[in-house]
């Protein structure tokens, strides 16, 4: 598949420090992939959202050694049209409302009106991701008076309406309910639906392990991991580097250490309550 | 399909309440203009600008005529506090001139009650010709027309957001009073104890919209903020017709005001 966004050699300072944030990172993000970041607080794993979006150092100014390359171009090259590339949703849904506009309508019309859309292209394509992300009862509510679930899904909305082929969302569910959560997770399923490219920052391992195809894992800087979630999920020693990983894959562990004859470790519920089964009816056949 | 675009839209059957933004802008330097013009008209023995009080009815027929009558009262109700506060200190501290009236220790001289009544009456008079702008104007119209204007877009922004912010601030406030009422800090009571509750909940309303100023701004570039090339506007601002007659009639009685003040001197 084509690479769309490629680090080389990429080590990243925040101003006045002494410690990179990010060290050493060579990567290549595959078009219509979707990558699941996981790691420690503070390993490193906003930071490698900001480089990628090209936020640092752009934004946060830093030193960066190595380069990001964004289909080929330097991220540093690109001035604001990098937004109709690369979309961008992170954790505070109440700081991701634009602060002028009196509607939710408006506010996720908002982006399209800063790329100049003709009028009639920006309602019809802000009903229609409102109705994938499920706003549209509250198309003429003040954004402001939402609940923070239902601000996350207009904040996804005002990114998505855009039509970035590469998608990056930092920890989006962090702040919300395991409702809000759900709805979120729907969202990301349909755009993996679409076969977007999806970079996804989410400490509940389970989702990661549901959605993702391949996993990043991060440690105190350094990308120590990465690959199909799979072979990275199943890694049992990853538990010692302070990642969390799915409930089943422990409870795999745990069975295969006793001497029950699992194939593999599974990572996902269904997987494991397939393989519990498979295990189990062999077991019987052998007896 | 719901026609979104029409709902955004602000329809004003009011010929008055619907002048471009920036007509209204020239009736309120002119009416200002006015304002101060009368104020140096004096009457009576001691010299008061009487006439800035009946000059405030035009005011109340502008905000009549507007159809916003009963919204104005309320906000003119605020100014005519301050207004009032401002008459009843400058009447009795300011000295100066004849001794007019005096009861106990309370002493009225001449020229406290000629700047108590000039004051209070320019405020009353400039402040109202403002809330009759707010009042008839929604802030997006101001935002737009400053930026048809000519204002750049960064400085259109931080003008709506601002007018925004004020509601989100308050609100955020009182959400911090009630964290820090849970934790033990007196929020409620006479003025000591409000005035210790300050810090507590001021320090953090300011550090979080500080914080988050941050993020707002990368939401702006993510939603393609300095995008370069023309922007599309969903809200379209309209004239309501009256813009020509009203910018004449304005302009028109100021000039006319200007004359006879100038007149009364030459006499």
């Amino acid at each position: 598949m084509a690479v769309v966004i490629e680090c080389k050699d990429v080590t990243y300072y925040y101003p006045l420090t002494e410690k990179p944030a990010v060290e050493d990172l060579n990567l290549k993000i595959e078009s219509g992939k979707f990558y699941g970041v996981v790691g420690e607080n503070g390993a490193g794993k906003t930071t490698f959202c900001a480089l990628l979006r090209g936020f640092a150092p752009g934004f946060y100014k830093g030193e960066l050694k190595g380069e990001v390359l964004v289909e080929g171009k330097k991220t540093i090259e690109y001035g604001g049209e990098l937004s109709a590339k690369i979309g961008y949703v992170f954790q505070n849904p109440f700081t991701q409302i634009s602060g002028v506009k009196d509607t939710v309508f408006e506010e996720v019309a908002y982006g399209l009106e800063n790329f100049g859309v003709p009028v009639e292209e920006i309602e019809r394509r802000v009903i229609e991701v409102m109705k994938m992300t499920d706003i549209e009862a509250l198309a003429e509510k003040n954004p402001f008076d939402l609940s923070g679930g239902q601000m996350q899904r207009v904040a996804l909305a005002s990114v998505i309406v855009l039509e970035p082929d590469i998608l990056i969302i930092d920890e989006p569910t962090s702040q919300l309910d395991p409702e809000g959560t759900e709805s979120v997770f729907r969202i990301i399923k349909a755009l993996k639906d679409r076969k977007k490219t999806i970079i996804l920052v989410e400490h509940k391992i389970d989702l990661i392990a549901e959605y993702a195809d391949e996993v990043l894992v991060f440690e105190k800087g350094h990308l120590i991991k990465s690959g199909d979630k799979e072979k990275i999920l199943s890694d049992i020693s990853l538990l010692d580097r302070g990642v969390s990983l799915p409930q089943v894959a422990i409870l795999g562990a745990k069975l295969k250490e006793k001497g029950f004859p699992l194939r593999k470790i599974p990572v996902t519920e269904d997987q494991a309550v397939r393989m519990i089964r498979e295990s189990l009816k062999e077991g019987k056949q052998d007896a | 399909m719901e026609n979104y675009i029409e709902k955004i839209q602000i329809r004003k059957s009011n010929k008055l309440a619907g002048l471009y933004p920036s007509t209204k802008a020239l009736i309120v330097l002119m009416y200002a203009v006015c304002t101060f013009i009368v104020n140096t008209i004096e009457v009576t023995d001691i010299g008061l600008p009487l006439f800035l009080i009946p000059q405030f009815l035009v005011i109340l027929i502008l905000c009549k005529a507007s159809g916003v009558l009963g919204r104005c009262i309320k906000a003119l109700n605020t100014v005519a506090v301050v207004a009032l506060i401002i008459l009843l200190v400058q009447t009795f501290l300011v000295p100066g001139g004849d001794l007019i009236w005096r009861f106990g220790i309370l002493r009225i001289y001449e020229r406290g009650l000629r700047t108590a009544v000039s004051l209070s009456f320019l405020i009353m008079n400039i402040a109202g010709i403002f809330v009759w702008l707010f009042q008839t104007t929604e802030n997006k119209e101001i935002s737009r027309a400053l930026e048809d204007s000519g204002m750049n877009y960064k400085a259109a922004y931080v003008f709506t957001s601002t007018l925004q912010m004020i509601e989100i601030l308050g609100r955020n406030s009182k959400t911090i009073m009630n964290a820090q009422k849970a934790r033990g800090v007196e929020t409620e009571g006479n003025l000591i104890v409000r005035a210790k509750a300050f810090f507590p909940s001021l320090v953090p309303l300011i550090l979080g919209a500080v914080i988050s100023s941050e993020e707002r701004v990368l939401t702006l570039e993510a939603r393609g903020f300095t995008m370069q090339g023309p922007k599309t506007h969903l809200f379209e601002l309209k004239k309501s017709g009256w813009e020509g007659k009203a910018a004449a009639a304005s302009v028109l009685i100021t000039v006319l005001l200007l004359a006879g003040r100038i007149m009364l001197w030459l006499l």
